[in-house]
């Protein structure tokens, strides 16, 4: 019996996102039949896939116990990049481009953070400031649309496979499933681990603390800068603000689907609920009619009581700055 | 002892004076970075004067004056927090939301609300009170405080936007047009009520037990809590301070705005922090003052001042911020290899 | 002073004293006696219990049986603070000092309130109080209002035991209190010495008690009237300081040898020519100077010395966790000045078994297979894709070759007992293929069983040709273990010792080395 009891307490924790995203549905489905509609469904896995991007790759900063406030901003600096560059050619070059972004600003972040050993969430939010920079002066503050006459460069982004599951949410997966093998099968992700549960252990047990640190960032830079293209082609225009909810949709998502923010616990597929619950209740607000302000206050409400749980209850003498 | 006067006699220092020179260099170190701020200062006040146009001229030091108020406000709470070695993100949250409330209090075109000066200090009151929850929810949950200021930032600026519904109040309550509008030669009255608070700022810092605990935290929490003193009630006090200075800076905005609405408080954390770390304040805790904020917020005004005159496009002006954070940041990095940043 | 001795009443006594940690006990069944207006000194090993010993007089830790008293009460403290009320102040090692404070602000912290009027603390009052409880132990000369981190260190220190005092001498005024300086002279040099036992001196003629640690035999000699020695947590007696020399301290504080058996000293490698490692000059400054010596392939060379003594920073060097400012490392025909990180070393193939196992010897939420595999990831890498499969396959391997218990090896390590956790982290070392081992306490809580274990594992992998050096517990664990020992004292490999198999030294003749 104690063993029975210990089981459903360790899994617990992993299995409480998929609870609360049940929970979720049902009730958006009980307050509007349409919510688990197939239109409805291809519209929140729509939804999803940017978020998805983002979330899972800032999954392993988190893992790593740091956090990255910048995710917002490189998607608005890659999205206006994006929608620009598909204004003028189109050509799919664009994405090698962007995911180049994305690591010389996930490098960036990595290397203030180690380099200069400034704590990682001023200087998130230091180098979040550069982007935003470069995404205003780029677009010269204005949302562009993209002209209709290259439309059909991104025209592929309307498939849905059986009519239910939206290509950019496959791709996301794709994406999602090449980040849950760097987790589970690499050096990096199992030093990622490491260093997060116990930098100090690990530094000494031989493992590169360093490497992991800005491998882990510079995966969440291209996260954003691919969710940046992705947004650049489901709104079909650059819109130089669009990231600014996102930094804590996604660190929301994170939390919500069991990674601690302390790090060493959680994983990419556990983000992947969090995200879907996220989306869910996004979309379900709006569904029922709840003004945007209110997605806010739920937001970082959520984020702080999903911590709250989450919170490793351990450590009590550990002092939190 | 003979086995120790058997030590061959190597170098003329001991290990122990070895150690006490180091902690003579350190100290010395110390003393050099205390003074890098206000050279700073004097030397960007004369490049300023001398290679920026229209710098030097009455009308621009009362520009200047204006444009300090506000962040003032703001680095004299976040002064004490960042000491603990915390951090307080939603200051821009609660200016705004205070900024947004205190317009449907007093008399306002959207509402029949009167409250008058009532009204400014409930606003007051809701302010501090957003900063207790922080500190209680930083202190007793234990959740990183940017982290939990961060979310609350998002919840309260939800507050705002919600409060107004969209179409900001405008104010018809006389007192606000006569404080933006008022002056004691040429100097606004707003940047004398913005130094009062200044100097109740220092003198909490001077002769309040509180913020003798305040510094014992930064250096060492354990030996404060070994004297007896409840750390965690202090704390939580320094929240609220911070959440209670952001407010006044909200009240301060919508008075001179004549208006209220969230994106008052906009672009006000970076200017902060980017003072307090230019002053000397170090992240980590411990390090700072009211004195070093305040020659940092010179600092930093005078920067954002210059780029304004130089006619520099504004966004480029937080990415400039930005970098300055992360250089001061980094420069006041011990560097002993030993720590563990997250 | 020995005329009027037997009249002294007794300020503090404990008795039969114990603390554990599970089954371990630190201190066990220990009786202490300190008279007013006495100097008690405490001396023993690293880990003979004294630093347990005083905690528990000053609230920091509880004992887990026996009683003490003060002033014939009965007495017991939950934390420091309830002890000072009580009359007992300790002065720690690591000074407990704000350094962003002045003096008096430090001295006052916490109590503040006397000196508050209408909600306004006086300074000047503050200041003035501050003067009075510097001078009370003859340091006037410091000024109240500078700030900790303009003074120098040891008059820091005196700061501190003002601080410590003034708090103990108000709460109780006009009763003796009962003082208690760990370490105080670590860092110190011998005119600021002199001062410290000139004050300390004053301060039992007025009829206060203190007791007095510290691993320098000739201060306690010098400073105290009564030495307790202890020696594997137990007291190993007591004697006057008048009838004392450095001599029989050290006789008492060395416990009998072990045999050879235990330490497996028979399958001890003879010294082989390779050197594995060559050490040359380093020093860091401010903690060791100098050291030199060659590490031999298959020898277990010893690194001993007391707490402070340069000895661990020496090994932090060595599995580079620590540059040194000055020296060189040879490994495998390469020179370093310092290596970057431990990862660094590792490459060379040096790796550390650190002291502090729960903090840095293993990583507590992560499985015991990932724990072992960590320091070798390439080990289960085919193609620089990772094989959880081999993973676990390794771990069991180890689990099975080392005699672990524990139930699956993805159960996280944290637990495991002591022993077991040790014998992971061992499995870890084997697995990374290192050829020079820094083992820093390798069997520090760990039962008896499984010390004796780890002791034939380390001989396995000598006779394999790695090359170990080791910090020990107990000189006792030092001379079995070790083919060489270093004798490190202020920062100074001062003296070598060869410990074939069939001449081991005597604990006594390396002892008066290492105090």
């Amino acid at each position: 019996m104690p063993a029975l009891a210990r089981v459903f307490r360790d899994h617990l924790s992993s299995l409480m996102p998929l609870l609360c995203l049940a929970l979720v549905l049902g009730v958006f489905t009980s307050m509007n039949a349409n919510f688990l509609g197939v239109y409805n469904i291809t519209s929140i896995l729509t939804d999803t896939a940017p978020l998805l991007l983002v979330a899972g790759s800032l999954t392993f900063v988190l893992l790593l116990g740091c956090i990255d406030l910048s995710t917002g901003s490189i998607i608005s600096c890659s999205c206006v990049i994006a929608g620009l560059y598909i204004s003028e050619t189109g050509s799919p070059v664009m994405l090698v481009l962007m995911a180049l972004m994305g690591v010389l600003a996930g490098l960036l972040n990595g290397l203030v953070y180690t380099l200069l050993r400034v704590p990682t969430f001023v200087a998130t939010l230091c180098t979040s400031a550069v982007w935003q920079c470069a995404a205003l002066l780029i677009s010269d503050g204005k949302p562009k649309g993209i002209p209709i006459k290259q439309w059909s460069v991104i025209n592929w982004s309307k498939f849905t496979l059986f009519d239910l599951f939206p290509i950019t949410f496959l791709v996301a997966l794709g994406f999602l499933a090449i980040l849950f093998f760097i987790q589970n099968r690499t050096r990096v992700g199992k030093s990622i681990y490491a260093v997060g549960a116990n930098e100090k252990a690990s530094r000494m047990m031989g493992v590169a603390t360093t490497w992991t640190k800005l491998a882990a960032f510079t995966l969440a830079g291209v996260g954003s800068a691919l969710a940046g293209v992705f947004y650049a082609i489901k709104l079909r225009s650059s819109l130089p603000q669009v990231g600014t909810p996102l930094t804590l949709m996604a660190i929301a998502a994170v939390v919500l689907g069991g990674t601690t923010l302390t790090g060493g616990i959680g994983g990419v597929l556990r983000t992947l609920v969090g995200v879907l619950l996220v989306i869910a209740i996004q979309n379900g607000l709006n569904l029922v009619g709840v003004d945007a302000f209110w997605q806010q206050i739920c937001f970082g409400t959520l984020v702080i009581v999903a911590i709250i749980l989450n919170a490793d209850k351990s450590g009590r003498d550990i002092i939190i700055k | 002892m003979a086995n120790s006067a058997s030590l061959p006699g190597r170098g003329d220092l001991t290990i122990a004076e070895e150690f006490a020179q180091k902690i003579a260099d350190e100290r010395r170190h110390n003393q050099l970075m205390q003074m890098v701020p206000g050279i700073i200062l004097a030397s960007f006040a004369v490049l300023a004067s001398l290679f920026v146009g229209g710098f030097f001229t009455v009308t621009n030091a009362i520009n200047i004056l204006n444009q300090i108020s506000i962040p003032l406000i703001l680095a004299t709470g976040i002064t004490n927090v960042i000491i603990i070695g915390g951090i307080d993100l939603s200051i821009e949250g609660v200016m705004g939301f205070c900024a947004s409330i205190v317009t449907l209090l007093v008399l306002n075109k959207k509402n029949s609300m009167d409250l008058g000066v009532l009204g400014m200090a409930l606003t007051v009151a809701a302010g501090t009170f957003i900063g207790f929850v922080t500190g209680v929810l930083h202190v007793k949950m234990r959740i990183p405080s940017f982290m939990v200021s961060f979310g609350m930032g998002s919840v309260i600026t939800g507050f705002g936007i919600m409060s107004y519904g969209g179409k900001p109040a405008t104010v018809e309550y006389a007192l606000f047009p006569a404080i933006s509008q008022g002056s004691i030669l040429g100097i606004p009255y707003l940047s004398f009520m913005a130094l009062g608070i200044f100097l109740v700022g220092c003198f909490i810092q001077k002769y309040t037990a509180f913020a003798r605990a305040i510094y014992a935290i930064g250096d060492n929490e354990g030996v404060l809590r070994s004297t007896g003193v409840n750390v965690d009630w202090v704390k939580i006090k320094a929240f609220a301070w911070c959440a209670c200075c952001a407010s006044l800076a909200g009240l301060f905005g919508a008075i001179r705005l004549n208006r209220g609405e969230v994106i008052i408080g906009q672009g006000n954390l970076f200017t902060t922090i980017t003072a307090l770390v230019v002053g000397g304040a170090s992240l980590a805790g411990g390090k700072g003052g009211m004195l070093e904020s305040l020659v940092g917020v010179v600092i930093v005004v005078i920067i954002q001042n210059c780029m304004i005159l130089l006619g520099i496009n504004p966004y480029i002006q937080e990415a400039v911020k930005g970098v300055i954070i992360i250089l001061a940041v980094a420069l006041s990095v011990t560097r002993g290899k030993k720590d563990f940043v997250k | 002073m020995s005329q009027s001795e037997p009249e002294k009443p007794v300020l503090f006594s404990a008795e039969r004293l114990s603390r554990y940690y599970g089954d371990f006990g630190a201190l066990r069944e220990v009786d202490l006696t300190v008279k007013e207006g006495e100097i008690v000194g405490l001396i023993g090993e690293n880990g003979a219990g004294k630093s347990t010993l005083l905690k528990m007089i000053a609230g920091v830790e509880q004992p887990t049986a026996g009683q003490m008293f003060m002033q014939g009460r009965p007495y017991s403290c939950r934390t420091p603070l309830d002890a000072n009320v009580q009359g007992v102040g300790m002065v720690f090692q690591e000074q407990a000092l704000i350094r962003n404070l002045t003096v008096a602000q430090n001295i006052f912290l916490g109590r503040e309130d006397h000196f508050r009027r209408h909600g306004v603390i006086s300074w000047q009052r503050m200041n003035a109080a501050a003067a009075r409880a510097l001078a009370a132990i003859g340091m006037g000369s410091i000024p109240p209002e500078k700030k900790i981190w303009d003074l120098n260190f040891a008059s820091r220190q005196m700061v501190e035991i003002a601080k410590v005092f003034d708090i103990v001498s108000t709460a109780n005024p006009g009763e003796s209190s009962l003082i208690l300086l760990d370490e105080p002279t670590s860092v110190l040099n011998e005119a600021e010495c002199q001062l410290l036992f000139q004050e300390t001196r004053r301060l039992r003629d007025e009829g206060h008690a203190i007791i007095f640690v510290s691993h320098r035999l000739n201060e306690v000699l010098a400073l105290t009237d009564r030495i307790y020695v202890f020696k594997d947590g137990t007291g190993a007696g007591e004697v006057k300081t008048q009838e004392a020399d450095a001599q029989i301290l050290y006789r008492m504080m060395v416990g009998h040898a072990t045999t050879g058996q235990y330490y497996k000293t028979e399958r001890q490698n003879l010294r082989e020519p390779e050197v594995a490692l060559r050490v040359r000059d380093i020093s860091l400054k401010g903690i060791f100077r100098e050291v030199t010596f060659d590490l031999h392939q298959g020898e277990v060379l010893g690194l001993c010395g007391v707490e402070g003594s340069g000895n661990e920073a020496v090994c932090s060097v060595i599995c580079g966790d620590a540059s040194p400012s000055s020296g060189t490392l040879e490994v495998a025909g390469t020179t370093f000045t310092s290596f970057a990180n431990p990862a660094e070393a590792l490459r060379y193939g040096i790796l550390s078994i650190p002291k502090e196992r729960r903090e840095e010897g293993v990583i507590g939420i992560l499985s015991i297979a990932e724990n072992m595999i960590m320091s070798n990831l390439k080990a289960a890498c085919s193609a620089g894709v990772l094989s959880n499969r081999r993973v676990s396959q390794i771990a069991r391997e180890w689990v099975g070759k080392l005699r672990i218990k524990c139930g699956q090896v993805s159960d996280r390590i944290m637990r495991l007992s002591g022993g077991n956790a040790q014998k992971v982290v061992f499995a870890r070392a084997m697995i990374s293929k290192a050829r020079i081992l820094v083992l820093n306490h390798p069997t520090r809580g760990v039962d008896v069983g499984s010390k004796e274990e780890i002791y034939t594992l380390i001989r396995d992998m000598t006779n394999l040709g790695v090359a170990v050096i080791i910090l020990g517990d107990t000189l006792d664990e030092y001379i079995g273990l070790s083919s060489r020992l270093l004798v490190m004292k202020d920062g100074q490999a001062i003296r070598s010792f060869d410990c074939p198999p069939d001449a081991k030294p005597e604990q006594v003749e390396i002892i008066k080395y290492m105090m």
